[in-house]
């Protein structure tokens, strides 16, 4: 087995960039010259701000481009190169920059915002927040990611794997720990896109029904006694989720 | 003493919070207070009552301690004369015109030096609040602390005299914070953003049972029959109320409903009793149009008619932060509002309200939002959930914390 791993939480602390944006013309120039730590805070930790919606919220670059230019099809194109990211800010500076180089400079010039409503080129850094878990094992790690912050499993999933590969990553101890199959999830869920409460909730219904007959073997050496309390619990819970719909909801948002 | 007692009777805040935000957000809080072990953070500003600011730090200050980050918050203390400056300052910063005479610049700092000689300062993190205490830094920075000064004024059109006076007592602090990137001005030390937020606990955005919000409403003498549009904003051109007029006018042709413009504060402000004037003489005659002037303490009449309206509406030509855009999307309120300042971020089109550029495009969105229940509905969740992710007291609590322990890091690092 591996060390035990401690997870982290993160928040994020914007400065200007010292760059604006009027149209689209001037936006490309900006995507040129951004840090990797700007790409990431307008395409991907949109992720963070929204982390129980149903569906994403558009990214910084797609809801300027779609709600201020109202250029409609740059930002459906837009949100498409940020959804297929790729692995690497530089290849997600590639994929937008395909896009605009696709719309005809005069026309990216003309594709312009109303007074003060320019884009601002944002800089992020990272303030990592120890959240006192550590995990000996997945089994420990399955039952933190249940109700940790949202912004633990943005750093794990999200953040760590994308912006500092350097730094510990869960989905490598996960796999040291000889879980491939957690560690495989891990992976898909990170590169999703999706909102964070439904990366959790996807996560954990999988590995449960992943470790379904596992348990079902352990239940079945447990007492009686155990076997039918466990029972009773399944059976509350049943009720509860039929007479009252909007608690797991919020029992989600109150993480 | 200028030491501000904070109120700590009744229930804990971070009881309160962790009912409106979840436990999640507050372990972050727990986190960074753990990051600050050994530290105290002692702020300053200029009054202990009155004005926004004053609120918050009332909130913060208690939670602060709640969270057991020793935190103290004295007042400077001033005169007659000083105000007086500095009441300049502030207008002058905002754009407004005025100058400061040599005498001036002298005895700002001459009662910055005296505040620096006076406050207790019981910190080793300190956190200054705008530019009254300013040039504090000047006098007390000693080797080991950390100063983070807290702009709350909107500096993008600022008088250049006036900043370049203050603006080398701002490059002895560590870092600075502005509450938007459009309020920044060229500095030599980090400017971190940490938008401004509303207080779910306040009689603004408290939640209102049927009961109050009908006596609340009742002295109004609004139609109940009809949905209402409502921009609550104080009458200032740049709000563009008569704007909202022609938008409301071309909507009205398709759907029926009341227009409710409210603001405040009108009576002290010349250029306000003219645009309140020009208001009233535009929509003289009409029975579906109301135009409210409502009292600066009204706050709790101000949450029940932001709650009883069908669509609140932010048509500003310009904008600071525009917080009122945050209280109608709290209370779940289907928004229309203008892309510009701070608005955006709060307003993320077709997700949390409609963002518009035009008197037609506000028309268009309103008549599509009388239309819709549903629309209104999803938009209205939607925003209250991002909200109450971004907008909350909690979060610039936790902002402030993550500067300072930035700033510590920062020092850590062996920068001075």
């Amino acid at each position: 087995m591996p060390p035990s791993f401690e997870l982290q939480s993160v928040v994020h602390l914007v400065r200007p960039a010292g760059r604006k944006a009027h149209d689209l013309e001037q936006l490309r120039q900006g995507i040129v010259d951004s840090s990797p730590e700007t790409l990431f805070y307008h395409s991907l930790q949109h992720q963070l701000r929204h982390p129980a919606v149903e569906e994403l919220h558009p990214a910084d670059f797609t809801a300027w481009v779609n709600g201020v230019t109202q250029d409609r099809e740059t930002a459906e194109r837009i949100a498409f190169a940020i959804e297929q990211r790729g692995g690497s800010p530089d290849e997600l500076r590639d994929a937008l920059l395909e896009v605009l180089d696709a719309i005809p400079e005069r026309t990216r010039i003309q594709r312009d915002a109303p007074e003060d409503g320019d884009f601002v080129f944002l800089d992020m850094e990272s303030v990592r927040v120890a959240t006192g878990r550590e995990c000996q094992d997945t089994a420990e790690l399955i039952g933190h990611l249940a109700d940790v912050n949202p912004s633990v499993l943005f750093w794990h999933l999200v953040q760590q794997p994308w912006l500092s590969p350097e730094a510990p990553s869960l989905i490598e101890w996960t796999r040291e720990a000889g879980d491939e199959r957690l560690a495989k999830l891990l992976e898909e869920n990170s590169h999703s896109g999706r909102p964070l409460e439904a990366i959790r909730s996807s996560i954990l219904r999988r590995w449960r029904r992943s470790t379904l007959g596992r348990r079902l073997a352990a239940a079945a050496r447990a007492p009686e006694d155990d076997r039918r309390e466990e029972g009773r619990r399944a059976v509350a819970s049943i009720v509860r989720r039929m007479t009252n719909p909007t608690e797991a909801a919020d029992d989600s948002r109150r993480r | 003493m200028t030491l501000v007692a904070v109120k700590e009777d009744g229930p804990a805040l971070l009881d309160g919070y962790r009912d409106v935000v979840g436990d999640g957000p507050l372990r972050v809080l727990y986190g960074l207070a753990r990051k600050l072990k050994g530290h105290r953070i002692a702020m300053v500003n200029s009054t202990a009552t009155g004005g926004g600011v004053a609120e918050i730090l009332h909130r913060l200050v208690r939670l602060l301690n709640e969270l057991d980050v020793p935190t103290t918050w004295e007042v400077m203390p001033g005169d007659t004369r000083f105000y007086g400056i500095t009441k300049t300052i502030h207008n002058t910063l905002h754009g407004w015109p005025g100058t400061l005479s040599p005498a001036d610049h002298e005895y700002f700092h001459e009662m910055n030096r005296r505040a620096a000689k006076e406050l207790a300062l019981d910190g080793d993190l300190v956190l200054i609040h705008d530019p009254q205490p300013a040039a504090v830094v000047l006098h007390r920075k000693r080797p080991g602390q950390r100063w983070l000064w807290r702009c709350h004024i909107d500096l993008s059109r600022a008088d250049r005299d006036v900043w370049d006076f203050l603006a080398p007592s701002v490059a002895h602090y560590h870092a600075a914070v502005f509450s938007h990137v459009a309020f920044v001005p060229p500095l030599p030390v980090p400017a971190y953003l940490v938008p401004p937020s509303i207080d779910p606990l306040s009689d603004k955005n408290r939640e209102l049972t049927d009961e109050e919000e009908d006596e609340l409403l009742a002295p109004l003498g609004l139609p109940a029959s009809k949905p209402w549009v409502t921009q609550v904003s104080r009458y200032d051109r740049i709000k563009d109320p008569l704007g909202v007029i022609d938008a409301f006018t071309l909507a009205r042709k398709r759907s029926d409903a009341h227009l409710v413009l409210a603001g405040g504060g009108a009576s002290d402000d010349p250029e306000g009793a003219e645009v309140l004037a020009e208001v009233k003489a535009k929509v003289a005659g009409r029975n579906d149009v109301s135009v409210l002037l409502l009292p600066n303490d009204a706050h709790l009449t101000i949450n029940a008619l932001q709650r009883r309206s069908a669509v609140v509406v932010q048509k500003s030509l310009r904008e600071g932060f525009a917080l009122t855009v945050s209280e109608a999307l709290w209370k779940r309120r289907a928004v229309v509002a203008s892309a510009v300042g701070g608005i955006p971020l709060q307003v993320l089109h077709e997700r949390t309200g409609m963002l518009v550029r035009s008197i037609e495009g506000c028309a268009f969105q309103i008549t599509r939002l009388l239309r819709s229940s549903d629309l209104r509905r999803r938009l209205g969740n939607e925003g209250r959930e991002h909200v109450r992710e971004n907008f909350l007291h909690p979060r610039e609590a936790r902002d402030y914390l993550a500067v300072f322990a930035r700033l510590l890091e920062a020092a850590g690092n062996g920068v001075p």
